[in-house]
Formats: C-alpha cells, sequence, structure tokens
C-alpha cells in the first residue's frame, strides 16, 4: 500500500481552490464587466441643475427652457425605467444619458437665463416705474385743472392704481406680476398724457395770435398812459396794467369749458380775444358782487360764427352768446362760470374803482408758449 | 446532516434578507407622491414655492435612487426607505406650512377690507368738510375720481377673494387701501389747515 504524502495533497487541495477562485472571480468579473452600468452620475447632475434653476427663479424667469429642461429630464427617467424592465445584459442607458446631459444643460442655460432676465426685468421695471411717476406728476400739474374728459380722469385715477399696485408686486419681488401692472398702468397713463398733449397742442395753435394781442395791448397801454386788463386763461390769472407796466396780479376763476375759444351760446368756454368794458354793475345790478361787462361778441368773433353756421360745424339754430363779464364770487377753487371770468370779490374791490368803460380787456390762452409750460424740449 | 440543515438554513436567511432589500418600497413612494400631491393641492407651489421646489427635489433624487437600484444586479432599497419617509414628512410640513401661509394671506386681505372700507367711509364723511377755496374744489374733485377708481378696486378684490385668489386680492386691495390712505391724510391736512377739528 502506498501513503500519499499529506503536504503534496494539502498543496493540490489549496491549488484546486484556487484556480476554482479565480475562475470565479474571473466569471463575476466578467458579468459585472457584460451588465451596463447606469446613468447615475448623469442624472443626479441634471437633479442639481434643475434644483439650482429653481433657486435661481427660472420657472418664473425662463419658464421655456426651465420646462425643457425638465421634460428632458421625465424623458431620460421614462427611459430609464423602460431599460430596467429588460434583461440586466440588455439594457442600453445611453439615451437615458444623453436626455439627463441635455436636462443639465437646458436648466444651466434656464438659470442663466433667469438671472439676466430678472436683473434686467428689475432694471426695466424700475426704469417704468420712475418715469410713469413723473408722468403722472406732469398730468397731475398741468392738466390738474384742464378740461379733459371725464372718462380721461377715470382712466388717469385706474392707471394710478395699478402702477401702485405694480410696485406693491415690485417691493414683494413679484417681478412678472409687477411688469404685468406697470405695462397696464403705462397704456392707461400714457394713453391720457398723449390725448391730453395733444388737446393742449391742439390748443396752443393759437399763441402766435395770443402774444401779438398781448404785445399790442400793452403798448396801446403805454402810448395812452392807460389801463389794460390781460387775462391769461391756462395760468388763471388776470393781470392790470397800467401805462405797459404791470400793476396788479389776481387769481381767476373761468367757464368750465375754458380750453378753447367761445364759439357759440351755452358751450361754457370763455372768449379769447381783444375786447373792452362796455358796463359796470354792482349792488343789486349784478348777482356777483361787482361786474365789468366786456364785448363780446367781438367783429372777429361774430365773422368766425357765421363761418362756422355757414360751413356746418355749428348747427344753423346755435346763437353767439353773450353777457360775459369779469365779476366776483371766486374763490371757489374750481371753473364754474358760464364762460366769465370771476375774481374773488376782494380782488374785484380793487379792481372795479380802477376801470372805466372803454378800458380794452385783453383775454388769451396762455402768455407763455406750451414748451415753457410743459418742457417738451426736455422729453 | 447537521450541516446541510444549518447550510440549508443559512440560505433561506439569506434569501430572506436578500429579497428584503431588493424590494422597490412601492407603498411608500406611493405615499409620498400622494404626499407631494396634497402639497400641490394646499397650493404649496403658490404660497410657498420655494419650498415645494425643495419637495419636488426630494422626490427627483428618490427617484433616481430607485432607479439606480434597479439598474444593479444586487438591489438594496434600505436607504431609501428611509429618504421616503423624510419625503412625506416634509410634504406635510410644507402642505401645512402652506395653509398657514395661505390663512394668513386671506386675514390680510380680510382685515385690509376692513380697514379700507372704514376709510371709505371716513373719507365720505371728510369730503363735505373739506376747503373748497383755491384749488381746492379741482383736487376735490380728482379726489371723488379716484375714490371712484378705489371702489371698483375694492368690488375687483373682493371678487378674487371670492376665488380664493388671495395672493391677487392682496396686491390690489394694498395698493387701494394705500390710495385711499393718501386721500383720507390730504383730506385732514386740508381741514385742519382751516382749522376744522377732524
Amino acid at each position: 500500500m502506498k501513503f500519499m504524502n499529506p503536504l503534496k495533497g494539502a498543496v493540490r487541495v489549496f491549488l484546486t481552490s484556487l484556480i476554482i477562485v479565480a475562475i470565479l472571480a474571473l466569471i463575476i468579473f466578467i458579468v459585472i464587466k457584460l451588465i451596463p452600468v447606469p446613468p447615475v452620475r448623469e442624472i443626479e447632475s441634471a437633479i442639481s441643475a434643475i434644483s439650482d434653476a429653481s433657486v435661481r427663479q427660472a420657472p418664473v424667469y425662463s419658464k421655456k427652457l426651465f420646462s425643457e429642461a425638465e421634460a428632458a429630464y421625465d424623458s431620460a427617467m421614462t427611459r430609464w425605467k423602460k431599460e430596467n424592465k429588460k434583461f440586466i445584459f440588455f439594457r442600453d442607458y445611453k439615451e437615458v444619458a444623453e436626455y439627463a446631459k441635455l436636462s443639465q444643460k437646458k436648466a444651466n442655460e434656464a438659470a442663466r437665463n433667469s438671472e439676466l432676465s430678472s436683473i434686467e426685468l428689475e432694471t426695466r421695471i424700475k426704469e417704468k416705474i420712475n418715469s410713469l411717476r413723473k408722468i403722472c406728476t406732469k398730468i397731475d400739474t398741468n392738466f390738474g385743472r384742464y378740461p379733459l374728459h371725464d372718462n380721461q380722469w377715470s382712466r388717469f385715477s385706474k392707471g394710478k392704481l395699478l402702477l401702485q399696485e405694480g410696485e406693491i408686486a415690485f417691493s414683494k419681488n413679484q417681478l412678472l406680476t409687477a411688469n404685468i401692472k406697470i405695462t397696464d398702468a403705462e397704456n392707461l397713463i400714457l394713453e391720457v398724457y398723449q390725448n391730453a398733449t395733444a388737446e393742449l397742442k391742439n390748443y396752443f395753435n393759437s399763441y402766435p395770435a395770443w402774444k401779438k394781442w398781448y404785445e399790442t395791448s400793452v403798448a396801446q397801454s403805454a402810448k395812452n398812459n392807460s389801463y389794460l386788463i390781460l387775462v391769461d386763461k391756462f395760468a388763471r390769472k388776470c393781470y392790470l396794467y397800467y401805462n405797459g407796466k404791470k400793476k396788479y396780479e389776481f387769481e381767476v376763476e373761468l367757464g368750465k369749458n375754458w380750453a378753447g375759444d367761445k364759439r357759440r351760446m351755452g358751450d361754457k368756454a370763455t372768449p379769447e380775444g381783444k375786447y373792452e368794458v362796455v358796463r359796470k354793475y354792482q349792488g343789486r345790478e349784478t348777482a356777483y358782487y361787482k361786474s365789468l361787462a366786456i364785448s363780446y361778441p367781438n367783429s372777429e368773433d361774430i365773422a368766425r360764427f357765421k363761418s362756422e353756421i355757414a360751413g356746418g360745424s355749428l348747427p344753423p339754430s346755435s346763437k353767439i352768446g353773450g353777457g360775459i363779464e369779469i365779476h366776483g364770487g371766486g374763490g371757489k377753487g374750481v371753473d364754474w362760470t358760464d364762460g366769465c371770468v370771476a375774481l374773488t370779490n376782494a380782488d374785484m374791490d380793487k379792481l372795479f374803482p380802477l376801470i372805466k368803460t372803454g378800458t380794452p380787456v385783453t383775454i388769451v390762452g396762455s402768455l407763455r408758449s406750451l414748451d415753457e409750460i410743459m418742457n417738451f424740449e426736455n422729453e | 446532516m447537521k450541516s446541510k440543515i444549518l447550510t440549508g438554513f443559512a440560505i433561506t436567511v439569506m434569501v430572506a434578507f436578500l429579497s428584503s432589500c431588493g424590494k422597490v418600497p412601492q407603498a411608500q413612494i406611493d405615499q409620498a407622491n400622494s404626499a407631494i400631491d396634497s402639497a400641490r393641492a394646499a397650493q404649496a407651489d403658490v404660497y410657498l414655492p420655494a419650498d415645494f421646489a425643495a419637495l419636488q427635489d426630494s422626490m427627483r433624487a428618490v427617484n433616481a435612487y430607485i432607479e439606480g437600484q434597479k439598474s444593479k444586479l444586487f438591489k438594496n432599497y434600505g436607504p431609501v426607505k428611509e429618504d421616503l419617509t423624510k419625503v412625506v414628512t416634509l410634504a406635510r410640513t410644507v402642505s401645512e406650512n402652506a395653509a398657514v401661509k395661505k390663512e394668513e394671506v386671506k386675514k390680510e386681505v380680510e382685515t385690509l377690507m376692513t380697514d379700507i372700507k372704514n376709510v371709505i367711509q371716513e373719507n365720505n364723511k371728510l369730503f363735505p368738510r373739506a376747503p373748497r377755496g383755491k384749488e381746492g374744489a379741482a383736487v376735490l374733485e380728482q379726489m371723488k375720481t379716484e375714490m371712484g377708481t378705489i371702489d371698483a378696486a375694492v368690488t375687483e378684490a373682493q371678487g378674487m377673494y371670492d376665488q380664493g385668489k388671495y395672493m391677487d386680492a392682496l396686491n390690489k386691495i394694498k395698493a387701494a387701501k394705500e390710495s385711499a390712505d393718501n386721500i383720507n391724510n390730504e383730506l385732514k391736512e386740508a381741514i385742519k389747515k382751516v382749522g376744522g377739528r377732524i
């Protein structure tokens, strides 16, 4: 009987085991190598990019790109789920990784775009707010007593409220809401401003004539050593000149529809032109404390009235009107007369004794040009 | 014989262990999704957009992890169960906070509604007492037009409130209240100037 060397046997067992382990390790290695690697890193990067874009408010300020990033991410996940349902060795994650990378790219773009858009929007809104506030002040200052249509004031008021709403949204960093409100406000405010300015420009077409009337009237006052009553409707002032020099200045109130020359009876406009005092009333003779009736209509008013009737711009039944006076009862703070010029009773007390019948009265739309008033040249 | 029994037991334990870790926690995923839907229903995306976005990010990470595990030979869903529990908790917190925020906004709108109605009433009483001297009446006319616009804004805000659009109603009513307050202050100032008592 031959005995096996125990050491030799152990070596053989060891070597056999080693070979088996090595073969097994090789098989496992090959199997692992054959399993496709899932695009975990790409997906994680996409999630991180979407999260970052979201923090930078891309869903608000870069909505389209952000939606595209989300859609690409969803596509990646859908495809990943689909691939995972296949047998492990037959999976292919290439498309998943591509969609994940696309999602990351779009999300990064959305984040950058959002930052730029929000900064740009913020700047734009700030500028718009400042500009609209200035326009509101201009409207209040220049048109506060201008007879704009009621609906224009109501639109202006709506515009101001929307502007305020926009400013509140802006202060809360709700830039999109602010932008919508301020754009709506801008439409209303600019519309009112443009309409009012156009009306005013149209009115001021007569400025050269007003200037001429003023110059000739003052020159005449200087030449004749006489009094002159000069009314500036836009400034709501009545000046008393003597010997070509201004002596007194009074506040006045006019007809409700003062902007424009008087065309007919009942239009509540204060006439413009060169007139003279034709009669003085006081006490029971007048309902307005003291009054100076003027020579409206003058020959030019009559000619224009006739021409308007003939041209059809006034109905044939229209009357030219009359009874225009400079009278007391003023100080109400609004334009309330039917076309007369109202002073306070105290001012009438100063003016009345100095004026005789025949004193020239010149009524102009404005002594200052529209550019001076509105500062158009600075716009 | 004894060793065979032990081996069999060990294999059973191993299989049980591996199968428990390798099973997608579908019930918890459904619970998390449902909690996120509840947060959306509570308008967390409107009242707490940042928190809601963070919640969505968490769920995205969980989904990515789950798919990652599904892609592996040996799956381990153990850690994600904890994450899902966190998502559910976070979603509930976000829902609750959104409800609180919504209620706060609603209350603020209600308070402003009451306040503005009082200011409008006071303004209506102050108008006849305001001086109508130089420029005064013209300014009063403008104020009245503005009050008309404010009334319309209050009606509009009330409509938004009735529709549950509290955020929109809040901005509108705040702007209207500021305007009404400005008018109130101007009226009081004007009355004081002529020696009237407020």
